[in-house]
């Protein structure tokens, strides 16, 4: 059998068996010393019988007319007799017995004093120098019956007593196990990233330990992710500020250089400096989307986030056309993080969409986002391999898909949905992303 | 028109001094936080241009004061941080744009003409005025449909006119939005600009009042 895993399970079989142990053993001692103690009195009460019987008999014998005829006493009224008593002369004759006594069950005397067989306990007397004999018998059933009852009597209370007892431990450990409950479910219905230590006033002192160790690494997982967090953002800030100098150097020798093959060569370098700003912008993005703060505590309105990019993306081309709703739409998606997610698809859609096709950017009421582009039909295959998640170590300088792969980073940690379709939804060809913002979760 | 950068990089500051004076424009170049202050103290700026990581403290609270003080010359924080929370926070702070780092310096160029066009209370980027049709944007004139090329320094002085349309302008006040204060300027500076635009544009394009100053000419 497997062993129960719950703590109730575990404490309540232990506990029931302990008891009925207990109480059986207790039982058992208790049936053997009365039973002793039985012994002695129905041995005495034998004992007293057989002298109280016996004068009384001989009397009786003596008076008689005729010797040697046996005779049985008439019952009075019927009842229930457990002593069985038999007279008998030196020859061995009968001369009185109980009106239940069958001859049988006696034994011919054989000396004074107890004697067992094996269904009866008997005494035996004699009187008149040996002439008259008395021999007293109690069924050993009798005795046998006497202790099963007694211990009975003491078990069934075995019977109320254990599931009692269960039902009462139950009961204890569901209300005592009530703070740890409780502190289970505040710690699974937390937010994603809700790293704060969990409040642990009410819970029974032998959990503090767990609880303070559970804190501990709550902070210390905090703390790497923070550092992870800051390093993604200071490495962005530390690498912007020299490639923007190099940048701006070099576009200003574009415009100083009098020489065409200098001129060729700043222009060279910048088109470097510029792909070096890409790739490195990207790498941080996704670094962004693995480790990063995905969610917010409090929901907000997405739409200025995707005005302004939009806004920065187009920058007056007027290529993509916007759609978005009168109301707010509100998601705890981390504003930076669906910044970061639109700009990507929005990018990917002017990329790869059909030249001077117009994209279309929707944000519906109910939280759906798709971008949607001409463009032609992407195979089946190459949509399975945008669609799998960005693995590091694959190769990336190319660039191609990696914006599709940090969207899917993010969408994955907000527990989102993105979903790639080409066909477009409703057209013969083209590309869309769908992707659902997460409802914000009140806890 | 006198722009106040305030940038800590040295190579960058230095390109993007370069990329304003070649736009015609005058510029005074502040690392820090504090000196900015003393400039923005003893000078009228049409542009401050400001980076939020400076060494002595961040751009925004500095721009929250400048608001505060009721001063509205228009800002375009130059950054580092992109995210879209740095950014909104910086629009909120009072900047009127936001460039992230590394950009084009045509762009820069771009971005700090639509500003001061907006503040000048004429977003439309093209102007009539008599036989001339000037784009603000492209920063190109044409006199009676041909293009007349002009200068950087005529231009920014063609433009410090068309900017404030009806105000006299003293000789002083032009030369304080057009020269930095590391300029040296000639005494007849701005009379030499004023004659070789009246030149090209025309006579009557610039009025002069005598003893006060310059002021643009009633087409």
């Amino acid at each position: 059998m497997k062993k129960p895993t719950s703590l109730q399970a575990r404490l309540a079989l232990a506990i029931g068996f302990g008891i009925s142990v207990l109480w059986i053993a207790t039982a058992l001692v208790t049936t053997t010393i009365l039973r002793h103690d039985m012994n002695k009195v129905f041995d005495s009460t034998l004992e007293e019988t057989a002298q109280r019987i016996l004068p009384l008999a001989a009397l009786d014998i003596i008076n008689r007319d005729e010797e040697g005829i046996g005779q049985r006493i008439a019952t009075l009224r019927p009842h229930e007799e457990f002593f069985t008593y038999l007279v008998r002369d030196d020859q061995g004759r009968v001369l009185l017995r109980s009106h239940k006594a069958k001859d049988a069950d006696f034994p011919p005397f054989n000396g004074m004093g107890f004697r067992q067989t094996a269904t009866h306990r008997l005494y035996y007397d004699v009187a008149l120098r040996g002439t008259i004999t008395i021999a007293v018998a109690e069924p050993l059933s009798h005795r046998t019956e006497m202790a099963r009852e007694t211990l009975m009597a003491l078990m069934l209370p075995l019977l109320f007593v254990v599931p009692v007892a269960l039902l009462g431990i139950l009961v204890v450990l569901h209300r005592g196990l009530r703070p740890i409950r409780r502190y289970s479910f505040a710690l699974s219905t937390r937010g994603a990233d809700d790293l704060t230590a969990v409040a642990n006033d009410e819970l029974p002192s032998e959990m503090t330990p767990i609880v303070q160790a559970i804190n501990q690494l709550l902070e210390r997982l905090r703390r790497s992710l923070e550092a992870e967090r800051s390093f993604a953002a200071n490495a962005a800030h530390e690498l912007r500020t020299p490639v923007a100098a190099a940048l701006a150097q070099t576009q200003r020798l574009i415009v100083e250089a009098d020489d065409p093959a200098t001129k060729q060569r700043a222009t060279d370098i910048e088109t470097a400096l510029k792909r070096l700003n890409r790739l490195s912008e990207k790498l941080l993005q996704l670094a962004r989307a693995e480790g990063g703060r995905l969610r917010t505590a409090i929901a907000m309105d997405v739409r200025p986030v995707l005005r302004m990019i939009v806004a920065d993306l187009d920058a007056g081309r007027g290529r993509i056309t916007l759609e978005i709703p009168a109301a707010p739409v509100l998601s705890d998606i981390d504003p930076d993080a669906f910044a970061v997610l639109s700009r990507n698809l929005i990018e990917n859609a002017l990329k790869h969409g059909a030249d001077k096709t117009p994209v279309r950017v929707i944000l519906t009421d109910g939280g759906l986002f798709r971008v949607v582009n001409d463009g032609p039909l992407v195979p089946a295959d190459e949509l399975e391999r945008f669609s799998a998640r960005f693995e590091r170590g694959q190769t990336i300088s190319s660039g191609s898909g990696l914006g599709l792969a940090i969207a899917r980073a993010i969408a994955d940690g907000v527990q989102g949905t993105l979903v790639l379709h080409s066909p477009a939804v409703g057209l013969a060809d083209g590309f869309e992303a769908v992707f659902q913002l997460p409802k914000s979760h009140d806890v | 028109m006198r722009v106040l950068l305030i940038e800590d990089d040295r190579m960058l500051g230095a390109a993007v001094c370069d990329q304003i004076v070649a736009d015609g424009h005058s510029v005074d170049w502040s690392t820090r936080l504090d000196s900015a202050g003393e400039y923005l103290a003893v000078a009228a700026y049409d542009l401050i241009l400001l980076d939020l990581m400076l060494p002595d403290g961040r751009g925004q609270p500095f721009l929250r004061k400048l608001r505060e003080r009721g001063d509205a010359t228009p800002v375009i924080i130059l950054t580092a941080l992109d995210q879209i929370s740095d950014r909104i926070e910086g629009l909120n702070a009072g900047a009127d744009d936001y460039m992230v780092k590394p950009f084009d310096l045509s762009e820069l160029s771009a971005r700090l003409n639509a500003v001061a066009r907006r503040y000048s209370g004429n977003p439309n980027p093209l102007i009539t005025r008599g036989d001339l049709e000037i784009d603000l944007a492209a920063r190109s004139v044409r006199r009676m449909g041909r293009p007349v090329p002009l200068t950087a320094r005529e231009w920014v002085l063609l433009e410090a006119f068309l900017q404030r349309p009806e105000q006299l302008l003293s000789k002083a006040q032009i030369e304080e939005r057009l020269y930095s204060f590391e300029t040296e300027i000639e005494s007849n500076t701005i009379e030499v600009h004023v004659s070789r635009l009246r030149k090209k544009l025309g006579r009557d394009t610039i009025e002069t009042v005598r003893g006060l100053g310059y002021r643009l000419g009633t087409a």
